[in-house]
């Protein structure tokens, strides 16, 4: 009882925040009733799919303050994971996803173990290189396809259980369904025990620690949480786009933008991720399709983002609801 | 008579060639309320720290409250109910002043709302409430040491070990936090040891002092002896302490 009290209670938020919010939500779920090109609706998909990213990263990365720069390793073993068991197994998606989760969950303890017992910008550096390492033996890795990667079969569409549409609104109302899902562990999470404790390892790991915190084993199992977020969005990924390719799935880039979505709209906020997602992501693909077109451009997006990144860490570290929170405590004082 | 709630024999602390604290053995009563005095550099927080099990010891033991705890992580230690608070207690503003108290009372609970309520009853009892949603960072001085050692009451400590809780403070908050140590040390039962540069606090509230002076314990005893120990005035004290009691100060 006291557990799905907490998990709805959105009490500390003022109301302002959450009109806005409800808004915005009301907007998600009729968004497809009105008319809208495929376009629009592959941008939203995307959105969605880094809101759920990002609130994945936020977990570690905002709450616990440990920058993560690896997250996409997970997201292939997601995607991996359901893709491998379709081909070999005839194994639907709600089974493979569970399935990818788990694995995506012990390789982060392998990780997770170690890495933890480094700091700061050393963690963030040694995550790049295992997500990196792994994209290596993927690519080589016969099971998964090599660097072709892997092409789903295709069932008699519309399949719920494997999650193939012609439609792409279906794939829009799972990813809808997750990311509210989403919201309310997030909002849970961040007023539980392990939330609390997290957060004030982030504060100072010494008091922590002194406050009966076992800082290590608290990062391990937050690094976990954040990991099963990116591994269920990867494993539908791989359902939505019917191929995978480790270039694609376990890149750098990838990495790096789910990482963005958290930072650029406010790190340890339950917003942050959804707001960076909603300004990045069309930006980007609008961006995209622009720059595209023209020869000798392509790439330029790529200098944006850092730019946007090196503009965030001089200015607000806390991003853009970083910047709303300064606003409103100084008028409040 | 029972058996002290803390015990430290003969401890020794190496950092390197430096030789932190030399061999010191003393002990704490269950309701005793404990100083530790010395000049800058004696090695009181290395002391400290080698109890909290942020350092390990070089050699000695430690037992709390009946068990060994030499050489335990300091989480293991908290949560058998030994607290510290830290000279400078930094938080980068993540957490608001209740949040920091319940990150303490969340220790012997995992329900929020226990967690909340015991928060709300140490915020009022160490006069934070109307600091409760501030950030840490945004109190003065003296607010946010009372922080600190509510935060480390809300883990529901036996002994408290309270590390110069009233640096920088002036003396109308020096009283203040003389209070709240006495309504702590009283009112909740709690054994305290304090590490302390201001020799009006330690000097008021303690049972017993214990001084330190180069990594070695040089006295032992109630304020009164310790004010008068030449070994301590000569060592930390100093001549200025001394001419300001004979002109009755």
């Amino acid at each position: 009882m006291e557990l799905i009290q907490n998990i709805f209670d959105l009490s500390d938020i003022p109301r302002k925040d959450l009109t806005i919010f409800g808004v915005f939500c009301l907007f998600l779920v009729v968004f497809p009733l009105f008319p809208h090109s495929s376009f629009a609706m592959a941008t939203m998909i995307e959105f969605l799919m880094f809101s759920l990213y990002g609130m994945g990263w936020n977990i570690i990365g905002g709450y616990g303050g440990q920058v993560d720069l690896g997250k996409a390793q997970y997201a292939g073993i997601g995607a991996y994971t359901t893709a491998v068991m379709l081909i070999r197994w005839n194994i639907p998606f709600w089974v493979s996803a569970p399935v990818g989760m788990i694995f995506a969950i012990i390789w982060s303890f392998v990780i997770g173990y170690p890495l933890f017992r480094m700091r700061g910008h050393y963690f963030a550096i040694a995550t790049i290189a295992t997500s990196l390492v792994l994209l290596d033996i993927f690519e080589i890795w016969p099971l998964v396809g090599g660097a072709k990667g892997l092409e789903l079969p295709l069932k008699s569409m519309p399949d719920f259980l494997y999650l193939q549409f012609r439609n792409d609104a279906y794939y829009y109302y799972i990813l809808i369904f997750l990311f509210f899902f989403g919201f309310f562990y997030i909002n849970w999470f961040r007023k539980s025990r392990l939330g609390f404790q997290l957060r004030a390892i982030k504060d100072n790991e010494e008091v922590a620690r002194s406050l009966g915190i076992n800082a290590h084993w608290c990062k391990i199992k937050a690094y976990a949480i954040a990991t099963s977020f990116v591994a269920v969005v990867g494993s539908f990924h791989a359902c939505y786009n019917f191929n995978i390719e480790p270039e694609d799935i376990m890149s750098l880039d990838l990495s790096i933008l789910i990482a963005m979505m958290a930072m650029v709209g406010g790190a340890g906020s339950l917003w942050g991720p959804i707001i960076g997602a909603a300004v990045l992501i069309p930006l980007k693909s609008y961006l995209g399709s622009w720059l595209g077109g023209k020869a000798g451009l392509a790439g330029l997006d790529l200098a944006i983002y850092a730019i946007i990144i090196m503009v965030i860490a001089a200015f607000e570290p806390r991003g853009i609801w970083g910047i709303v929170e300064k606003a409103r405590r100084r008028s409040k004082i | 008579m029972t058996t002290p709630i803390l015990q430290v024999q003969g401890v020794t602390k190496d950092f390197g060639g430096l030789r932190a604290n030399n061999a010191i053995t003393f002990s704490v009563e269950k309701g005793e309320l404990l100083g530790l005095i010395g000049p800058n550099g004696a090695g009181k927080s290395t002391l400290f720290n080698c109890i909290a099990g942020v350092y390990p010891v070089t050699t000695g033991k430690i037992f709390f409250d009946g068990r060994e705890i030499t050489n335990l992580k300091p989480y293991e230690v908290s949560r058998l109910g030994l607290a510290r608070t830290f000279q400078i207690f930094v938080a980068s503003g993540d957490l608001s002043v209740l949040e920091n108290i319940m990150v303490g009372s969340f220790l012997r609970t995992r329900s929020r709302k226990v967690a909340w309520e015991k928060a709300e009853e140490i915020l009022e009892f160490m006069d934070l409430t109307k600091h409760a949603e501030q950030w840490v960072s945004e109190l003065p001085v003296a607010a946010q040491k009372r922080v600190a050692m509510a935060t480390a009451l809300a883990t529901q400590p036996k002994i408290l070990l309270l590390d110069e809780v009233a640096a920088g403070l002036n003396p109308t908050e020096i009283d203040q936090i003389m209070d709240l140590i006495r309504m702590i040390h009283y009112d909740r039962g709690i054994t305290v040891m304090l590490i302390e540069h201001v020799m009006e606090l330690v000097m008021n509230l303690s049972h017993r002092v214990i001084v330190l002076d180069s990594g070695s314990m040089i006295a032992e005893g109630k304020p009164e002896e310790i004010k008068k120990n030449p070994e301590v005035i000569k060592a930390y004290l100093g001549e200025r302490y001394v001419a300001q009691q004979q002109k009755g100060v």
